[in-house]
């Protein structure tokens, strides 16, 4: 369990603290796991009471807690939330702060350890981090600890993503400083490595000799949701892939670590991210496919295009969609593509790592007709599981051979529901454990992935086509002909 | 359409909940029971009374093939706004092995007014990943077909017997089959109709003896009943497909096919009230091959004449032919039917 802290939010009147972080630290205190001494602190520019802050907090927590609440539990939870009304750069907002966390600690014996999250837009992160400074809430006593939560976007590419960085550990070290990525908190994703390397059966067979390729989809049914003007100036790249994407990859594609310690496991993370192979301009046109979503049908509903969407330029001309052919270049991976993709207004939402086996020789059963390969898929999200393709025999007097799927799910095997990504990422932080978050170093390369394909398409005299698809389809053409090229076609999801 | 009326599809709800909405349904079970799917099966259907109907197909077909059902209905009047409306049930069957039950997931959907254009992302949205699709298109194809479609059928099931104009049928889906290059397995339930027909015929010539028929074969007679003539010209492009026979030409109710180097072999079809086909007749110089079925029977009756005055009696199971059968034996088949696409071939010359 972790020792006894202040969690001071930023932004506290944003909707993330609303929908995830009241209601995964409450899921925390109802398992028994949150230190009873914890106390939470919000921290926003409107004018709020503690007790209106409570009461908006526990409608959101019914709404949105997975394990609904408790109104005994509720009553003792929501005493230790606070809401501290200041404008970020206000510094005698942050002295009040500093004395209202004092007491706190006084009285609820907190020892003076402190979490800051950060959930609030890049732009305010040095105001903020400048006026903690300023009093003094990122300096230690011996025994106690301050740290930070920063949420993406960790910049919109590699110079600002240094320049946020700098700001960030001028004020907390590294070891403090907590980049958070939801994805890594989902428990597949935490399954991986337990998948790989607690059973024996799997990393033997996991090289280029034994995979042909290696499939990475994220896929929404939703549009950009009102966030139009930032959604417009990221795109599908940098809001998706950059981050969340390259990180599965490096997850699926890592060597084994020397150690369960979060820097042995970031370091093995950082190497793959450094082996992708550095793509130029010639590359990018052959192996990258952007689009833009046009109208359409989604579950059964007409939806507008992109550039129909509330606040969206007209004209333009922002990827909803990306698809990618990656190489890691090392031993193990020499030859097997990773096809990465993701895509706003998809006919179905997940997220997923399959990862396809080679194909049978052309002997004996696969002689006369094609049977498909085996394929491990590893759904992130939603219906968090694992499932294995194989092939087999029909009954019946003829060899008629089929797939078929073992399947795991998560939801019906354990008993237990799992819990939400912000739960096990809080927790983590709350004990100092950053295996989970994102290393300065892992970001930064990941960028610099990220960047020479942006450069490609916005600095390039011929730039690749912005290709459309339609609502509620799978992505445009070109997409598949990246794939049939090579002889091979996108999973089925 | 009354909330009684849905009854029958189970319990409604969002189209973009499904998912979740069948997540409920397993997790709240006490684990007595296990889903189970091995492939997609999806049908497209038109009108409320069919969709019933096949509620009543899936829940047969789901205790012999795990899986997960899709049923699309396409309202008969196509005017007025867009709406899709979706509801899931579960059909349970007792295992083989003993006290659970397997239990196979059906997701129905309406579609009104001009909302059949949808219908490619909305089934493709409700798949059980990584699984073949199997889609049984009942009646007959639009024109032009929504090619998107085919991108991801594994097999496409549907029974050229319901046809008006076969011929345009065949021609509009080959033609779209090829434009959009797909590798999808075509299974005609008009095929399956003439299945143990051909299983019957077929088995009699794996006896050497038997051969010399084919070689002296001068005409074969077939009896089908007056609405399955189509049947019996898939049975005719079947024989000649596969012996070779070519450059058809119409004699009467029939056809006279040539062969290399051999006399020219006449095929008569003679419309008789009774079996979809009661008869298959084969006559040569040296003997003759005849395979008839009851009015009543499950069986076919053969005789073989050899030259020399030899005789020879079969009896032969004859099948049904309902269409959940001939779907069930479809299904549990698995063919991949490349001798039905060269039959095929020869077929569209015929019609």
């Amino acid at each position: 369990m972790p020792q006894p802290c202040t969690v001071v939010i930023f932004g506290a009147s944003g909707d993330l603290t609303y929908r995830k972080l009241i209601p995964a630290i409450y899921n925390i205190a109802a398992d028994g796991d949150l230190p009873a001494a914890l106390s939470v602190v919000g921290f926003a520019r409107r004018e709020k009471t503690d007790a209106q802050f409570r009461t908006e907090l526990e409608e959101a927590a019914r709404k949105y807690s997975r394990q609904g609440v408790n109104d005994e539990l509720w009553r003792s939870f929501a005493d230790r939330v606070f809401y501290h009304r200041s404008e970020f750069g206000d510094l005698e907002g942050y002295k009040s702060l500093a004395a209202q966390l004092e007491k706190l600690d006084a009285e609820r014996n907190t020892r003076g350890n402190r979490l800051f999250y950060l959930s609030v837009a890049p732009s305010e992160f040095p105001g903020i981090l400048e006026m903690l400074a300023a009093v003094g809430l990122n300096k230690t006593t011996e025994g106690s600890w301050a740290r930070v939560i920063v949420e993406k976007p960790f910049g919109k590419d590699l110079k600002s993503a240094q320049a946020l960085n700098q700001v960030v550990n001028d004020v907390f070290p590294e070891k403090d400083t907590f980049r958070i990525d939801h994805y890594l908190g989902k428990e597949t994703a935490q399954n991986l490595m337990v998948l790989r390397f607690a059973n024996g059966i799997f990393e033997p067979l996991w090289n280029s000799r034994y995979i042909d390729h290696v499939q990475i989809t994220g896929a929404e049914p939703l549009g950009v949701e009102g966030r139009g003007p930032y959604y417009d100036s990221a795109g599908a790249l940098r809001d998706m892939v950059q981050n969340h994407l390259l990180q599965l990859l490096s997850l699926v594609a890592m060597e084994p670590p020397v150690a369960l310690s979060a820097d042995a496991i970031r370091d093995e993370k950082v190497k793959v991210i450094r082996s992708l192979r550095v793509m130029s301009g010639a590359d990018v046109a052959a192996n990258v496919v952007r689009g833009q979503y046009a109208a359409g049908a989604i579950n059964g509903k007409d939806v507008p295009g992109y550039r129909q969407e509330d606040r969206v330029n007209p004209q333009s001309m922002t990827e909803t969609y990306v698809a990618l052919k990656a190489h890691v270049d090392n031993w193990r991976w020499a030859d097997v593509p990773f096809y990465v993709r993701f895509g706003k207004r998809l006919a179905k939402g997940g997220t997923e790592i399959a990862v396809q086996f080679k194909h049978v020789p052309g002997v004996l059963f696969s002689r006369d007709s094609d049977i498909g390969p085996n394929v491990l898929v590893i759904r992130i999200q939603p219906d968090e599981g694992i499932s294995l393709r194989i092939q087999a025999k029909r009954p019946g007097a003829s060899v008629n051979i089929e797939p078929v799927k073992m399947d795991f799910h998560y939801g019906t095997s354990f008993g237990k529901a799992s819990p939400e990504a912000y739960e096990r990422l809080l927790l983590d932080a709350m004990s100092g454990d950053a295996t989970l978050f994102a290393r300065r170093d892992e970001v930064e390369h990941a960028w610099e992935f990220v960047d020479r394909i942006e450069h490609a398409w916005h600095e390039s005299p011929t730039p690749p086509v912005l290709c459309e698809y339609p609502s509620g389809s799978w992505g445009p053409g070109e997409a598949d002909e990246l794939l049939a090229r090579d002889g091979r076609a996108w999973r089925r999801m | 359409m009354s909330a009684i009326e849905t009854l029958a599809f189970g319990q409604p709800v969002e189209v973009g909940q499904i998912g979740r909405a069948l997540k409920k349904i397993w997790e709240t079970d006490a684990g007595a029971t296990t889903r189970a799917s091995l492939v997609n099966f999806a049908i497209v259907c038109r009108g409320i009374e069919a969709m019933k109907k096949n509620t009543v197909v899936i829940s047969e077909f789901t205790s012999q093939h795990a899986c997960r059902a899709l049923l699309a209905g396409i309202a008969p009047n196509g005017a007025g706004e867009p709406k899709v409306s979706a509801w899931i049930n579960a059909h349970c069957h007792l295992s083989r092995a003993g006290a659970k039950q397997i239990c196979c997931e059906q997701i129905s959907f309406l579609f009104e007014g001009h909302a059949e254009s949808r219908m490619a992302n909305t089934l493709f949205a409700n798949l059980d990943s990584d699984l073949p699709l199997y889609l049984w298109w009942q009646g007959e194809f639009p024109d032009p077909i929504d090619e998107t479609l085919w991108a991801w059928v594994d097999r496409l099931i549907y029974d050229s017997f319901e046809w008006k104009d076969a011929r345009a049928q065949f021609s509009t889906l080959r033609e779209s089959i090829e434009r959009a290059q797909a590798h999808l397995i075509l299974c005609d339930l008009n095929w399956a109709r003439s299945l143990h027909l051909r299983q019957a015929l077929s088995q009699m010539f794996d006896h050497p003896d038997n051969m010399a028929l084919l070689d002296d074969l001068t005409m074969i007679r077939i009896a089908h009943a007056p609405e399955n003539r189509s049947t019996a010209l898939l049975l005719v492009s079947w024989f000649a497909a596969q012996l070779k026979y070519s450059n058809a030409t119409a004699d009467g109710s029939g056809f006279v096919f040539q062969r290399d180097g051999k006399l020219p072999v006449k095929f008569e079809l003679s419309a008789e009230a009774g079996r979809s086909l009661s008869l298959c007749e084969l006559m040569s110089a040296s003997g003759g091959l005849q395979v008839r079925r009851d009015q009543q029977g499950d069986f076919f009756r053969v005789e073989v004449r050899l030259s020399g005055g030899r005789v020879y009696h079969h009896l032969l199971p004859a099948g049904s032919n309902e269409t959940t059968s001939l779907l069930l034996w479809e299904i549990g088949g698995g063919s991949r039917h490349q001798v039905y696409r060269k039959a095929l071939e020869v077929l569209e010359t015929l019609l």
